[in-house]
Formats: C-alpha cells, structure tokens, sequence
C-alpha cells in the first residue's frame, strides 16, 4: 500500500470543517473558562492579605464561604477525567434534570455540551493560575499603595492586575494548548470536530496513515498559533 | 495640646507572641522622632501600628485625632495623612517613576491628571530626579528608587511620613542622597516624620528627639546627642557600642 496525496486532499473539506469546530469550541471555551478562572482564582483568595486586608464584618463570613465554594469547584473538576464530565453533562446530567423537574424532553446539544464542559474544566485550572500569580505579587506593593490611601480596588485593577497578568501568560499558554487538544475527546458525545471527522474518513477508507498524520499536523498548526500569540502578548507587555 | 501621634497602654501581638509591651508615645506636629534599636526590638511594628498595616491588639492610639481601630474608610483616612517610606521602596514596577508619584494623587486624591503630573513633576524635581521621569524603577539605582519613592510618599500630601529603615537596602555610596532628601524635607517643610533608621549622623543632626527601643519596649527617650553621649542603660551603652564600631 503506497502513500497516496490524493487521499489527504480528497479528505482535506471535511478535516477542515472538523478543525472549525476544533477552534470555535476552543475559543468560546477558553473565553468562558478564564471568566470562570478568574472569579475562582480571587474567590480562593477572596479576605486574604494576598489581595489586601482582612475584611470587617459581615464580609468576613461572607470571604470565608466564597473560598470554600470556590475551593470546591476547583477540586471537583481537577479531580475529575474530562471526558467523565463530557459525558456527564450530555447523557446523565439531562436525565438528572428530567428525574427532579416535569421538564420531560430536556436535553443538551452535543456542541453545547463540549463548550460548557471546556468552559468548567479549564476554569478550574485558570482558577489555580489566577490564584498563583496574584499570590506571586510582592505584598510590599500593596502595602505601599495601601499607605497611599488607595482604595483595594484601584489597587487590584491597576497594579495587582497588570503584574500578576504578566506572570499568568505563560501557564495560561499551556492550559489553552490542553483544552484545545481536550476537545478530542468530545468524540465520544458525537461533536464533529478534527479528531471525529478524521475517525469517519478512516472508517470508511481505511488509510490511518495519510488521515492520523493529516490530522496531527492540523492540531500541531493550530497549537502553534496559540502559542505564538501568546508569545507576542508576553513580548509586548513590559518586563518586570 | 495632644499630638497628632498618641499611643496610650499600646500592646500588639502576632499570635501568642506580644512584640509590643504597653507602649507610650506621643508625636507632635513638626517633630522628627527617630527610633532605633536592634532588630527585632519592634520598631518596624511600631511603625506599621501608626498607618495601620498592623493592627494594634490593645491600647489606645489616636492618630491626626481618629481613634484606632476605626472602620475601614476611616483607616483609609488615616492613610491619605500618614505616607510611608520602605526599606525596600516597594515602587510599582511596571509604571515610570513619574506614574508612580502621580498614581496616588489620582486615585486617593481624585485629583485631574494634569495637576497630578505638575505635582509629580514638581517633587521629582524637588529630589533630583527631574531627567528621569521616564525610567522603569528597574532601570534606578537604589538610591534613585528610594528617592522616588520618597516623592510618591509626599505627592498624596500628607501631615506625616513614617520612614521604615530607608537606607538599610542600599550601597554604601548611596545613603547619602537618601539622607539628604530627608534632611532638606525635615528642615523645609516642617513635616512631622518618624524614622526608624541606624544612622546616627541623621538622628544627631534632624531628629528631634530619638527613642531607643529594645525587646517591644521604649527603653530610653530624649534629645539625640544628650542620649547618644548619656546613655543610661546597658542595653543602649551596648548597642551604641555596636553601631559606633560600623
């Protein structure tokens, strides 16, 4: 059996069209999931001196609940396999919703169900990011604005924010790079993406070779645009 | 008359450890007191009391005539009257010397950015470092960080400034400017400043008066160069000993 071109070329709409879907759950993944992440990551913190001071009151308890809950989200979703919450969220979690509500047909699209499982899982690892960066931020800067007179948030958004971003990029590299290549997995809840549009083509031609090296190059190209941009950001945000 | 600093009976302790023993203390406007003692005697605590980075655990300290502890837009108040200096400048990296003078007149003061930087501009030029207010503070010397600093601590306007051993991170050659800075401030503006620092030229030739802590106490208190040549204590017989042989 010869390497043939024309398999590749002939495959290359479909692979494409799998590699559209690749990235637009990817990107509304990783929109949602650094939403996610960084309420998460504050909220684990939320009331400590990382972020300023202890708070007075009713915001005491309040701090204190937030950082449980937030605590929770992160543990259950790390300590869970991704393609289990996949798979939760399409088969089991509509019939959960079904047994407890008179909603009889509810159910959840495929697509859908891949955005909001990228979205959760990727939160809670941005989550973890968000927290080790701005914990990395000199508690002397805050002092210092704090002797100022400066209120937490100005404090928060213009000089925690800016540094603890800066630290966050290269980590939040990797974990884009890892949710995009997670969504191969939602090949088991039927979404078109690369990795499944690759599955059919072979299925019915047989060539693994041409089709699986097509379809790693394509991923391999499309990590290597998140990474590069990523780069660039670091690059053009002063060093400090 | 009470001073614009009064500590009353002031206990501070971090867990089961008390760093601070019933101190009393009092500041009047104008005066610049300077504290030394060896480290771990609880100056820098002390200090931090003053503009509450630390709470004080029991007592009474009153500070420009607001109680502590205060809720926190009070503690906020304070803190727009009270600058500080740091041993470590603790200068916002990723802004120029000159956004990190105009950043508290603009966000604690409210002040427009136009009157900000002609504040900014002023002071800096007031500590010498008009040409440089383009400069990261990474591409400062320390000297020249703590200078800004310095200015960033005045741009907010405040009736004191707590300084938290100023010149302790610094080359040798570069004290001097530091010192300088504040001397001129001292003699200038009439600003009331409190100084935990080693340098004893500074304490004989600015202080005021000049307190000798040991062990979360106030061991010994008068004019500087009467405690200097008299000491009454061993504890600061010993550490003057120490501090002259440097």
């Amino acid at each position: 059996m010869d390497f043939e071109f024309s398999v590749i070329t002939g495959s290359l709409p479909a692979l494409l069209a799998g590699a559209k879907l690749t990235w637009i759950i990817t990107i509304l993944g990783i929109i949602g999931g650094m939403v996610f992440g960084v309420l998460a990551g504050l909220g684990r913190i939320a009331g400590t001196q990382s972020l300023g001071e202890k708070p007075q009151g009713i915001f005491m308890p309040i701090s204190v609940l937030v950082r449980y809950l937030s605590g929770f989200y992160v543990e259950v979703i790390r300590g869970t396999p991704i393609i289990v919450q996949a798979m939760f969220l399409y088969f089991a979690f509509p019939m959960l919703v079904r047994l407890v509500t008179d909603i009889e047909r509810f159910r959840i699209e495929a697509l859908t169900a891949a955005v909001i499982t990228i979205v959760i899982n990727a939160g809670a690892y941005i989550a973890e990011i968000v927290r080790g960066s701005v914990m990395s931020v000199n508690k002397g800067l805050l002092e210092a604005g704090m002797s100022l007179g400066i209120s937490r948030f100005h404090l928060i958004v213009h000089v925690i924010g800016p540094i603890a971003f800066r630290r966050m990029i290269p980590p939040l590299g990797n974990q884009f790079i890892i949710s995009l290549k997670d969504t191969s997995l939602f090949i088991v809840i039927g979404v078109g993406e690369l990795t499944r549009q690759g599955q059919e083509i072979m299925a019915s031609n047989f060539r693994a070779l041409e089709i699986w090296l097509t379809v790693a190059v394509m991923y391999l190209m499309m990590t290597t645009v998140i990474a590069m941009t990523l780069r660039s950001l670091e690059r053009k945000m002063k060093i400090f | 008359m009470p001073g614009i600093i009064e500590m009353k009976n002031v206990c501070k302790s971090f867990g089961n450890k008390e760093v601070l023993h019933n101190i009393n203390f009092s500041v009047d406007e104008g005066e610049v007191v300077v504290i030394i003692g060896p480290s771990g005697s609880g100056k820098s605590t002390l200090l931090r009391c003053i503009n509450c980075l630390e709470m004080i655990t029991m007592g009474e300290l009153t500070v420009d005539s607001i109680l502590i502890p205060a809720e926190r837009g009070r503690i906020r108040q304070i803190r727009l009257e009270v600058g500080m200096v740091f041993q470590q400048f603790n200068l916002f990296p990723h802004m120029t010397a000159l956004d990190n003078v105009v950043f508290g007149p603009r966000k604690a003061r409210k002040m427009n950015k136009g009157k900000a930087t002609d504040v900014a501009r002023n002071l800096l030029g007031k500590v010498g470092l008009a040409e440089f207010e383009n400069k990261l503070p990474q591409q400062l010397s320390g000297g020249q960080q703590q200078r800004v600093a310095i200015a960033r601590a005045l741009a907010v306007n405040p009736k004191i400034i707590l300084f938290d051993e100023p010149t302790s991170a610094l080359d040798p050659e570069m004290i001097g400017e530091v010192l300088d800075v504040m001397k001129s401030i001292a003699k200038d503006s009439g600003m009331t400043m409190v100084v935990v620092t080693h340098e004893m030229g500074f304490a004989a030739q600015v202080g005021s008066r000049l307190i000798f802590m040991d062990d979360g106490r106030i061991i010994e208190e008068g004019l500087p160069g009467e405690v200097m040549k008299n000491p009454q204590s061993e504890r600061l017989k010993d550490f003057l000993g120490h501090v002259k042989h440097h």
